[in-house]
């Protein structure tokens, strides 16, 4: 087992003295055969097609272009190239691509009344079944908050393009966006939980009682908003009972919270903000506070400036319709180039975090994609979309995969699925595992 | 009856609606392929509908068919496509028909749907409800947007686990700070150390209507059980009332007591975002507030109070989409520097909000909001726009422009030309689509799939933006819309992306001129207001819809839009006075939700 790093076990210290059932420090937890975690990154405005598939197939292949920052890790991927999402190639050219993107479904067209993604994301078909494991079921990361307004040209609410992990039909996940306010919640549920946890377990129960009572006076349609909101009360309280409790308190921090990590609550720009966020993903996969999470690179349709890029001159979803013009395709593929850049970033986080003889990286699988390829044509055909990881050994990584033409991106889904130890027969669309990806 | 018809489906810029013969011979050719008979796609079977009553009898599933018809969605592509004329004239007939159904027969409005407060509501209302300056619901996620384009529509307020953890959160945060706050504590512990007393005096506030004592004693549990543990008499009673502000009688916007509470919380978080305050809930318990005219009074009291500034932030901030500028549109640090000022950029965010909130307070025409002698700006903000600001300081206030100035009204302020251009560069497109979409309420259809968007950017070819706009115009596909869309942005072409006035660009003298598709010919942004003010009837009717589901908090229906003209009718009688709108709208029947008048 390789020894936690001299850095790591400083920081460490501290918070182990104050904080007994840190024995985590001497090798107690770390014994444990470690979880696998799974995330899904999403790209707005598609790629720069010809610049993404590598060259090659199977295990001999080269990275394209835009994948080049990747070559550290080209061992770690499974580049998959023909699939698609065949429920979401109508509909307008964003949102139903955006939103369907882990769940394959189509969403219902609408400025919000019937909001519907007519299925649950696979993030969240894992996080129902294995959550309850760690202190939060799963972590939706974003950089910028949901978007303004409706849109009224194509006629869809812009909460479509916000929300890529859906819990259920109607319920979409509120993200969070500020990374100190993802590190102040590790930090409370990295702590023991004291009496305070027992106080506000007992105001839980009144607000359940009061909502319960309300709920039997409401008409159908308001019913389902209670039970809403009964729903994530009731999965607050679950937390913090299996957090008081002494016969339930099996979770522990796979390692101490690094408290040096604790980011600036305003980021100084977007490429910081995308770091911070990217940090603490890893640091919620490294102390096993949850072992799902989503992130949005930011909010489809999102005319980020990306002037910072040495050579890009304008904004993201303009240069993206790009109208076959040399200059603008050059600067779209930086914009593309510079996101796996930060994919990178994280892969090699996860890389550095020792976990016995492996290390987060291998016991992970991060997928990062974009609900269309093109984005000048919004074309739904074989999407970009690589994983990187094994999960644990389970994945058959250094492969750039060629699927027949519209090959199911659900089946890719139903093998991460099954490789995160949450295995379901059918996803959506799909018609089996994805050929390859299983060790 | 004639008047109302004149204000059917807006028709500027639109083709008028087919004749139900016209419309029957669009579908057979067109439509009839997938859509009749047994297994009929879509659940729609044409030839259920042989006559004008069968439509009208399936009004929801005819507003799909003309909105999917409308937006290009229907024929599917593959198909012979439809003109985009006809598709408009079509739709133009089912929501003719529609809506003339709708209001035949009177309006019942639906029921108020039941929503949590969004992020803004449960700031504002934990700020009144404990006098505390603090911005409590900060950690919250934002709320998005849906109905007419509001973040309070109750359809898209949904909730994640996240929002429970932040609720508690934010509970300590604000109570934390309360109890220490003297002046806090004297608003809220006014009958200290009786919690009892203080509760019953709190919860009403709380939960915006009268409490019983069952529901007191559940509270002062929290309490008893705080003493029982040794807490003091703060941290105990601070206990008892994280509880109330976790409570969904707190939470969320409850209808279910009598009807004047309801009111009072409806008219008070319509024009304060915010809780009812002790005049509403005396009134709303004297039952007086149902009350036609107390209702008109306590609607313009409300309006002059400080408190309507965050209605009209949240209000104009989404109708004029101002809300998106530094968040989705951040103008380009490199090209616009003066924008990260930060006294220039509040000043621009604020300005629109401010002034939409002096022609309402003040009671000026509604014509004022497309043209002004006045706007409410700062000193640096009159700098910005070059106008002499020796009275003003940083504090914004009302200004009377310079005679003759081309500024005045909403359409040449800042905010609103920043947001409708890109980052580093004005687009005559997206203004136009601004002004289609923002004040006439008619967004132009998306562009047909594989169209890609029009082509503005500076490419090598040394022609002007405006020269590659009308060589694109010659294409039929992209004319039928941009001949809308292009002459109306135009006119603000003087303007540079943050704002500021120009005569030239890139060494070309800039030619602000435009041809409207109904022939109308203007030059420049004085003459475009002058446009939009032959359209007025057309603006304040788009102006009433968005304030009405804002007000509403929910996406309109059919009859909703009966009350709209009902309003547009009565405003248009006085003159156009501010006052009047909203008088009108709290006294309509979707907004007072009783039926028939």
């Amino acid at each position: 087992m390789k020894p936690l790093s001299r850095r790591t076990l400083l920081r460490g210290t501290g918070a182990a003295l104050a904080l007994p059932w840190f024995e985590a420090m001497a090798g107690k937890g770390l014994a444990a055969k470690p979880p696998i975690r799974m995330a899904a990154l999403y790209m707005p405005n598609g790629v720069r097609p010809d610049m993404w598939t590598p060259a090659g197939e199977g295990r001999d292949f080269l990275l394209s272009p835009t994948l080049q920052p990747l070559q550290a890790f080209k061992n770690e991927l499974i580049i998959g190239t023909n699939l698609w999402n065949q429920a979401a190639k109508g509909g307008d050219g964003h949102y139903v691509k955006m939103s369907g993107f882990l769940t394959c479904t189509t969403v219902t067209k609408t400025l919000g009344v019937d909001l519907n993604c007519n299925g649950i994301s696979m993030d969240q078909v894992a996080a129902q079944r294995s959550g309850q494991n760690t202190p939060f079921a799963s972590f939706e990361l974003a950089t910028s908050p949901v978007t303004t307004g409706v849109d009224r040209n194509v006629g869809y609410t812009r909460v479509y393009g916000s929300h890529i992990a859906w819990s259920g039909h109607s319920n979409p996940l509120a993200r969070e966006i500020n990374p100190r306010s993802v590190f102040e919640r590790l930090l409370r549920a990295t702590r023991p939980a004291g009496n305070v946890v027992k106080q506000d377990l007992q105001l839980l129960d009144l607000v359940l009682d009061d909502a319960k009572q309300l709920r039997s006076k409401l008409g159908t349609a308001d019913q389902v908003r209670m039970d809403e909101y009964l729903s994530v009360v009731r999965s607050l309280e679950d937390r913090l009972q299996r957090s008081a409790s002494p016969t339930q308190a099996n979770w522990k921090p796979r390692v101490p919270l690094d408290l040096a990590a604790r980011p600036e609550a305003q980021p100084k720009d977007f490429a910081e903000h995308v770091r911070l966020m990217l940090d603490m993903m890893a640091l919620a996969f490294q102390t096993d506070s949850t072992r799902i999470a989503t992130f949005m690179f930011n909010n489809e349709v999102s005319n980020q400036n990306f002037t910072f890029v040495d050579g890009v001159k304008g904004a993201h979803h303009s240069i993206s319709h790009h109208m076959d013009d040399a200059e603008q395709m050059r600067q779209y593929q930086l914009i593309n180039r510079w996101h796996i850049e930060q994919y990178a970033y994280l892969l090699s986080k996860l890389q550095a975090m020792c976990e016995g003889e492996s290390n987060v990286l291998h016991n992970s699988m991060i997928l990062l994609g974009a609900g269309f390829r093109d984005g000048n044509k919004h074309d739904p055909h074989n999407l970009p979309v690589v994983l990187a990881g094994r999960a644990g050994g389970r994945l058959n990584t250094g492969q750039h995969l060629i699927y027949g033409p519209d090959s199911p991106l659900s089946n890719l889904y139903v093998s991460m699925l099954d490789a995160f130890g949450t295995p379901v027969e059918r996803f959506a669309d799909s018609t089996g595992p994805a050929r390859g990806v299983l060790a | 009856m004639l008047k109302f018809l004149l204000f059917l489906a807006p028709v500027a810029f639109a083709a008028d609606p087919f004749t139900f013969g016209e419309a029957q011979s669009l579908l057979r050719s067109n439509c009839q392929k997938c859509h009749s008979g047994k297994g009929a796609l879509g659940g729609f079977d044409m030839t259920q509908f042989p006559d004008e009553q069968s439509v009208i009898a399936r009004s929801k599933l005819w507003n799909r068919v003309a909105n999917r018809v409308r937006e290009g969605d229907m024929p599917p592509p593959g198909s012979p496509a439809v003109s985009m004329v006809d598709r408009e004239k079509f739709s133009g007939w089912v929501t003719t028909k529609l809506h003339a159904a709708a209001c035949a027969d009177g309006i019942t409005p639906p029921p108020f749907p039941l929503r949590r407060l969004n992020r803004n509501e449960y700031t504002a209302t934990v700020r009144d409800l404990l006098n505390i300056p603090v911005n409590a619901g900060r950690n919250l996620p934002a709320d998005g947007a849906g109905g007419e384009g509001f973040d309070n529509a109750a359809e898209t307020l949904f909730l994640s686990p996240i929002h429970a953890e932040k609720y508690l959160e934010a509970a300590k945060i604000a109570l934390d700070y309360a109890m220490r706050d003297p002046k806090s504590r004297a608003a809220f512990l006014t009958k200290e150390p009786d919690a009892r007393a203080t509760l019953t005096a709190l919860l009403p506030r709380a939960f915006r209507r009268p409490v019983d004592q069952a529901e007191i004693d559940r509270y002062i549990a929290l309490f008893d059980a705080a003493q029982q543990r040794g807490d003091s008499y703060d941290d105990s009673i601070s206990y008892a009332i994280q509880g109330v502000l976790l409570s969904p009688h707190f939470l969320f916007r409850l209808e279910n007591s009598t009807h004047d509470f309801a009111l009072a919380s409806r008219l008070s978080y319509f024009l304060w975002g915010g809780m009812p305050d002790a005049e509403l809930l005396k009134l709303a318990g004297e039952n007086k507030l149902s009350d036609p005219a107390v209702l008109s009074a306590q609607a313009i009291r409300l309006l002059k109070d400080q408190k309507s500034t965050e209605f009209a932030e949240n209000f104009v901030g989404q109708w004029l989409s101002i809300r998106e500028l530094g968040r989705d549109i951040k103008p380009d640090p490199k090209v616009s520097p003066e924008y990260y000022d930060a006294e220039i950029q509040s000043g621009m965010l604020y300005e629109p909000a401010l002034f939409f909130q002096e022609v309402l307070m003040q009671n000026e025409p509604l014509t004022h909001l497309l043209d002004a002698p006045y706007s409410v700006v700062s000193n640096k903000l009159a700098r910005f726009y070059n106008i002499p600001s020796k009275d003003l300081r940083q504090q914004p206030k009302r200004f009377d422009m310079p005679a003759g100035s081309h500024r005045g009204g909403l359409l040449t302020m800042a905010a609103v030309l920043a947001v409708s251009s890109y980052p580093a560069r004005t687009s005559p497109v997206l203004r136009g689509k601004w002004i289609l979409e923002s004040l006439l309420g008619t967004p132009p259809p998306p562009p047909p799939p594989d169209v890609p968007e029009l082509k503005e950017h500076a490419g090598a070819t040394p022609q002007t933006l405006r020269a590659r706009l009308e060589q694109h115009r010659a294409n039929p596909t992209c004319a039928g819309c941009h001949n809308r869309i292009d002459p109306l942005g135009f006119g603000l072409e003087n303007y540079d992306s943050l704002g500021r006035w120009r005569e030239t660009e890139a060494g070309q003298p800039i030619d602000a001129s435009g041809l409207l598709p109904d022939g109308t010919a203007y030059k420049g942004p004085v003459e475009l207001k002058q446009v939009l003010l032959a359209k007025k009837t057309q603006v304040f009717q788009n102006l009433t819809r968005k304030l009405l589901g804002y007000a509403l908090g929910r996406g309109l229906t059919a009859e909703d839009d009966c009350a709209v003209d009902q309003i547009v009718a009565a405003v248009e009688r006085d003159g156009y006075r501010a006052h009047t709108l909203i008088t009108e709208m709290v006294r309509s029947i979707p907004f007072r939700q009783e039926s028939k008048r």
